[in-house]
């Protein structure tokens, strides 16, 4: 038995390794993920964020502003158009990305000691870069509201020191456990690089029934009257093996060389994406036993893999979305995983707490699995 | 003496087509049976139950004394040579051999005899899936026979075969047939009845037996009675 059991395995690493385009899609596709992302997200911060002011004062007080807006540590002012319209314009065709408006008035509001209202605007139609180029504004208009206050007040005959203390009579001190730097690569590089892992993997793993009882070679087995619980035992063993040897490299790089963070130690995460792999291949085979034939079972593959990682609640939180989006998730190995993986890599929560997500995986498996079996059982 | 294979009322439906009606048969040791018929007749829907491939409506089939409905255990001493090419694809001609060794839980010794038998020491390092027609039958058969089977189900061995491969693998047959062993053969050209011991016409879903002698007149009859009326109507 454990010679055809082995026979069976060698087989499919065979059958893996000489299927050209399925061996560099399980081979390249995550590592090629994880270098992409990471250069990609590498630079951690947005820098250099274009953006252009509109100077309708054409005051001193008007010129410093400018001043402390060209200082700004992550915009670039590339353009100082004449008017509204003008700004409008470059804001349409993606030549800045925000802009400043200094009214007419502003240089009388401000030696008048009056409120002096200055727009700020921002290209909303990219999120990433609406989020960061507010910030940076926030913080040079709140820098700049302060110091204008400060004179105000001095202006009315406060003591300097007594004019700057008004304006700050509380310190927010920000402190970012986990990820101290709040390092967006850390956070994102792994979950994408090992999203695009899972998506080869389920695809690979979607195959796992169909790819033999479709394919004619079905008529031997058959008629060789094997155990089709130690053909597909067999196969899954070594699929699942593979699975696991391509994500290595992946952590390889992702540990070693590119230094992300990982809380837990290294056998710990190990176990927990061997349970997760097992989990999600029994998905794949559970699609696998329900496709009618090769196309049909890619097709469930893709329709699983696709959406799971935005299902997974790591882009965006699973409390904020629909209660049965929430439910489909939950049922999805990958949505454990994901978080799981946020925990283990920033946490490490200790073994009392990821129990439950090993108990998941456990729970997932075991009814794909006998599904499947059933499936196949009644079809074959 | 046991028939290796006995066939009672066998019926078997495809779909809503009746495909087997009510067949019956035996087959003993030492015998070939040719399974003739024309494209369609439902000569591999036959061999695909004798196999145990599938499933059939009702009737019942014995293999090597076992209900194959109820027990697989004839498919240990059964060999398999299908209609499509249904050796593993993706491994060679060597790898193809060893793994159905082992998946017939038999042991590797057979495999350099089969290979000299069946000349494949040239293909041994070639995938499978890329061997031309006649040196793909020779590995069909060479793996169909690598547990010494005591029956042998063959669909279309020979079709469209160059005539070396036909002679090589008609000779292994033959050794095959006499050492004791049995052999059901579907083909559907009626110049290989000549290879078998008995022929079964399987035509409207059933079978009539003839011996190849017979079979072969019963096809020329058939021939000429159809060039009469078509005489006649072109007349």
């Amino acid at each position: 038995m454990l010679r055809q059991c082995l026979a069976i395995a060698r087989r499919e690493f065979f059958f893996m390794w000489r299927d050209k385009s399925l061996r560099y899609i399980l081979l390249a596709g995550p590592l090629l993920g994880l270098l992409i992302f990471y250069a990609t997200y590498s630079p951690q911060v947005l820098k250099n964020i274009p953006a252009a002011i509109v100077d309708l004062d054409h005051s001193r007080a008007g010129q410093e502003l400018i001043k402390n807006i060209q200082a700004a540590e992550n915009l670039k002012i590339t353009a100082y158009p004449g008017s509204y319209d003008e700004l409008e314009e470059l804001i349409k065709k993606g030549e800045v990305i925000a802009g400043v408006v200094i009214p007419e008035d502003y240089g009388k509001e401000v030696s008048l000691s009056r409120q002096a209202r200055v727009e700020m605007i921002v290209d909303g139609s990219n999120m990433i870069y609406a989020t960061n180029t507010t910030s940076a504004m926030l913080s040079v208009t709140r820098t700049l509201s302060a110091q204008t206050g400060v004179k105000v007040l001095v202006a009315r005959g406060i003591q300097p020191t007594q004019a700057r203390a008004a304006y700050q009579p509380v310190e927010f001190r920000e402190e970012a456990w986990f990820n101290p730097t709040l390092n967006y690569a850390y956070f994102v590089v792994l979950a994408l690089a090992l999203n695009v892992w899972q998506q080869c993997c389920t695809l690979a793993a979607c195959m796992n029934i169909t790819g033999e009882t479709g394919a004619r070679s079905w008529y031997q087995i058959k008629a060789l009257g094997l155990s089709r619980l130690r053909l597909f035992f067999s196969k899954s063993a070594a699929q699942i093996i593979t699975f696991m040897v391509i994500a290595l490299p992946v952590f390889f790089l992702a540990f070693v060389v590119c230094k992300l963070p990982l809380r837990c130690g290294f056998a710990v995460f190990l176990l927990f994406n061997l349970a997760f792999v097992i989990a999600l291949h029994s998905v794949g085979t559970l699609a696998s036993s329900l496709a009618r034939e090769a196309v049909n079972a890619t097709r469930f593959g893709m329709i699983i893999a696709l959406p799971s990682f935005l299902l997974s609640g790591y882009s965006w939180p699973l409390e904020a979305m629909p209660p049965y989006l929430r439910f489909i998730a939950q049922i999805l190995p990958q949505t454990w995983y994901f978080q799981g993986l946020n925990f283990l890599t920033f946490k490490d929560p200790g073994w009392a707490f990821m129990s439950q997500f090993f108990l998941a995986f456990l729970i997932i498996a075991a009814v794909c699995y006998g599904t499947a079996a059933i499936i196949v059982a009644r079809r074959t | 003496m046991t028939p290796l294979i006995k066939v009672i009322d066998l019926k078997q439906t495809i779909g809503k087509q009746k495909v087997l009606d009510g067949l019956s048969l035996e087959l003993y040791s030492g015998e070939c049976l040719g399974l003739f018929g024309a494209r369609g007749a439902g000569k591999t829907a036959l061999l695909h139950i004798l196999s145990g491939i599938d499933r059939f409506k009702s009737g019942s089939v014995e293999i090597l004394g076992c209900d194959i409905r109820k027990s697989e255990a004839f498919k240990k001493q059964l060999g398999l040579v299908t209609q499509e090419r249904s050796l593993f694809r993706d491994l060679k001609v060597y790898e193809n051999l060893e793994f159905i060794a082992v998946l017939k839980n038999t042991g590797l010794d057979s495999i350099p005899d089969l290979v000299k038998r069946f000349e494949l020491t040239d293909y041994l390092g070639e995938p499978a899936g890329r061997l031309n027609a006649g040196v793909y039958q020779r590995l069909s058969m060479a793996c169909a026979l690598l547990n010494e089977p005591r029956l042998l189900i063959a669909d279309d061995l020979i079709n469209d075969i160059d005539p070396y491969a036909q002679r090589l693998i008609l000779k292994e047959l033959n050794r095959f047939v006499t050492s004791g062993g049995a052999c059901v053969w579907g083909f559907s050209r009626i110049e290989f009845c000549a290879a078998t011991s008995r022929v079964g016409w399987l035509e409207k879903g059933s079978l009539t037996f003839y011996t190849p002698q017979e079979a072969q007149e019963q096809w020329e009859s058939q021939l000429l009675s159809i060039e009469q009326q078509s005489g006649g109507e072109n007349a």
